[in-house]
């Protein structure tokens, strides 16, 4: 078989961890890179129609973790299940299909330079469906509007500013309804304003869509704006697991290190945060945008 | 005439509007517009599942309607579908951009020398101004950077050697047996020798090992500036006050220049070994009268033409890849394209010169 498992999962190990009805479960994940340890033992399970983050400094195994969940790269020890099943143990056409269910939203948005954005998003429609030409070319200018880049459909990806080639990537992510939709850093090296934006996007389709998302970032007021649960990891190791209030409440000194070191005091916001986490306000702060 | 109740078409759409139902469903509007009714309504009432395909239907049939001059009405929109609405703007999406029009003949055929001319005259400018630039540099306080001009040459020199002087032993056998098929009728084989020398040296020799040299190095030159200029590199340079004429186009048009004639000279060797070996072996000739004859055939105007030739070659070739390769657009698909166009503009261009040169040469005469 092309794809390997090293060694299985005991079956009680199994059974003690996450709910039946999760969409999406990393059971002890390890991952080694020329003898180099990337990810070591992370367990984590997403609901469905959930925002779930990836938190974590650069080079922590966060997009290591995103690649194995969507079926790019199996694990060198441990299983990554969807719907029950372990995706590198089902035949390789079935994992296409499954696949088909999927978005992946590129940290650099992995256009393709020879082809317009709107080639680009039909591209998965014009593979994968057999739905005529006409509605595929509006399916996907109807991706580019949600994203607000329709004006730039006939553009190459190299005309696109960073900001628009996220949008567009994560246009191309949606663009065959996807119940699971992979973020790999959606706002990094953007302005506040576009990472905003790009943050508001990902909770319209949460709330529209019902789309189960998982989202890799190191932004923190941006993983704390968007995630319903989240993960810690740092040096490839799960730090702390649970929704924002549980990671905030963490008395562990490396998570609030973590959170207090990347969060600049200018913001009036981030010192509300920084205060509950230090026992000074008891009062939880309004997540960023959370109202919109 | 107002429209009576008779002129309005409804049409229900079913609980599941999404991928799987929508083609059919598109069928069925279609018969609708096509059929010129007044009116038409699309009942979403019974709609419990729907998506992306349900929707660019309405938006298709929306606009569909609307060239006909039809009226639409949309009916029993439940909150899901709406939300689902409430992402997109209907009035943006039914405005389609006008596709541009097709080039006509005499355009493709301008479509086709315009990168042609640009590239020759691109190359042009290039070429003086990075020459310029180097002469210039000492009285600027700049190195020459001799040591990367002598590592241009070696990478484009003794990288092609083998190919060079396998094709030129490969083409002087070829010529020699096609020259005596033709000579043998008149018993004038030992003539295979002037055919071969002269012929080599003064066209086929700088001419095949032009074009092998825009092939190989042309091509790469115009890929490795084409992904600096993607990587900004050559950005970084101008910023750090370090002109990419003088710094990456000036070592690579001498190394070239200086590269090129030497593997003319190799290929022209080669080719004359191909047609004394063939000479000797097959058609029977006295292995020095051989020597002696393509002795007394080739002049040192023909060997100094042939290096000429290939000195001019080897500048072409790298300042039109440098022009292309620093006028890379558009990521990874513009280092494609300017490989390509690299190597075609380069070949064109010294097929041009060559004739200029024959031309010279007659007048001159």
């Amino acid at each position: 078989m092309f794809f390997r498992r090293t060694r299985s999962i005991p079956e009680e190990y199994l059974q003690n961890i996450g709910a039946h009805d999760d969409l999406l479960r990393a059971l002890f994940v390890m991952t080694q890179f020329d003898g180099r340890t990337v990810l070591d033992g992370v367990d984590l399970a997403i609901r469905r129609g959930e925002i779930f983050v990836i938190l974590g400094p650069s080079g922590c195994g966060k997009t290591t973790l995103l690649h194995h969940m969507a079926g790019m790269l199996p694990p060198t020890m441990g299983s990554i299940q969807i719907d029950g099943k372990d995706i590198y143990g089902i035949p390789p056409a079935e994992l296409d299909e499954l696949r088909t269910h999927m978005g992946f939203s590129f940290q650099h948005g992995a256009l393709l330079n020879s082809m317009s954005v709107l080639d680009n998003i039909c591209l998965p429609l014009r593979e994968a469906t057999q739905l005529p030409e006409m509605l595929i070319r509006d399916i996907g200018r109807i991706k580019l509007d949600m994203v607000g880049l329709i004006h730039a459909q006939d553009l190459e990806p190299s005309d696109l500013s960073g900001g628009m080639r996220k949008r567009a990537a994560i246009a191309r992510a949606i663009a065959m309804d996807p119940d699971l939709v992979f973020f790999d850093e959606p706002s990094a090296g953007l302005d506040p304003i576009t990472a905003a934006e790009i943050d508001n996007l990902i909770l319209k389709l949460k709330t529209v869509f019902g789309i189960t998302m998982v989202v890799v970032t190191h932004d923190i007021p941006s993983a704390f704006t968007i995630a319903d649960h989240m993960i810690l990891l740092l040096d490839g190791q799960q730090l702390a697991k649970g929704s924002p209030e549980e990671i905030l409440s963490s008395k562990d000194p490396r998570v609030v290190n973590f959170i207090g070191r990347t969060m600049p005091l200018a913001d009036p916001a981030k010192v509300d945060i920084l205060n509950y986490v230090a026992g000074v306000d008891s009062r939880l702060p309004e997540p960023r945008g959370a109202n919109s | 005439m107002s429209p009576s109740a008779t002129e309005s078409v409804a049409i229900l759409m079913p609980s599941r509007f999404d991928r799987e139902t929508v083609p059919a469903l598109l069928q069925e509007v279609r018969r609708g517009i096509h059929e010129g009714q007044h009116r038409i309504c699309l009942d979403l009432r019974e709609v419990e599942s729907f998506d992306s395909a349900g929707m660019a239907l309405v938006v298709g049939a929306l606009r569909a309607a609307r060239e006909a001059g039809l009226q639409i009405e949309i009916q029993g929109v439940q909150d899901s579908v709406y939300d689902f609405f409430s992402l997109v703007s209907v009035e943006r999406l039914l405005e389609e951009p006008q596709a541009l029009p097709r080039p006509g003949f005499i355009e493709g055929l301008g479509g086709l020398a315009l990168p042609l001319a640009e590239g020759s005259q691109k190359g042009a400018i290039l070429i003086g101004r990075s020459m310029w630039g180097w002469v210039l540099s000492p009285f600027r306080g700049q190195k020459l950077r001799l040591g990367k001009i002598a590592e241009e040459i070696f990478q484009a020199g003794n990288g092609a050697m083998f190919i060079v002087a396998l094709i030129g032993f490969l083409l002087g056998l070829i010529l020699a047996m096609q020259a005596w098929v033709q000579l043998k009728i008149f018993g004038a084989d030992i003539f295979v020798a002037d055919m071969v020398a002269v012929g080599v040296t003064r066209e086929i020799g700088p001419l095949m090992t032009g074009v092998l040299v825009a092939a190989r190095s042309g091509s790469s030159i115009a890929a490795r500036l084409g992904t600096m200029v993607i990587n900004e590199e050559v950005d970084a340079l101008e910023q750090m006050g370090i002109h990419p004429n003088r710094y990456l186009v000036a070592p690579k048009v001498l190394g070239l220049a200086m590269a090129t004639p030497c593997l003319t000279l190799v290929f022209c060797t080669m080719a004359i070994l191909g047609g004394w070996l063939f000479g000797v072996t097959t058609v029977g000739l006295d292995a020095m009268a051989y020597i002696e004859q393509t002795h007394q055939a080739l002049r040192t105007a023909d060997i100094l033409a042939a290096v000429i030739k290939g000195a001019t070659f080897g500048a072409l070739i790298a300042a039109v890849a440098c022009s292309l390769g620093l006028g890379v657009r558009g990521g990874p698909e513009g280092v494609g394209r300017a490989t390509t166009r690299a190597v075609v503009t380069s070949i064109f261009l010294i097929i041009l010169v060559d004739a200029f040169f024959v031309l010279f040469v007659k007048l001159g005469a």
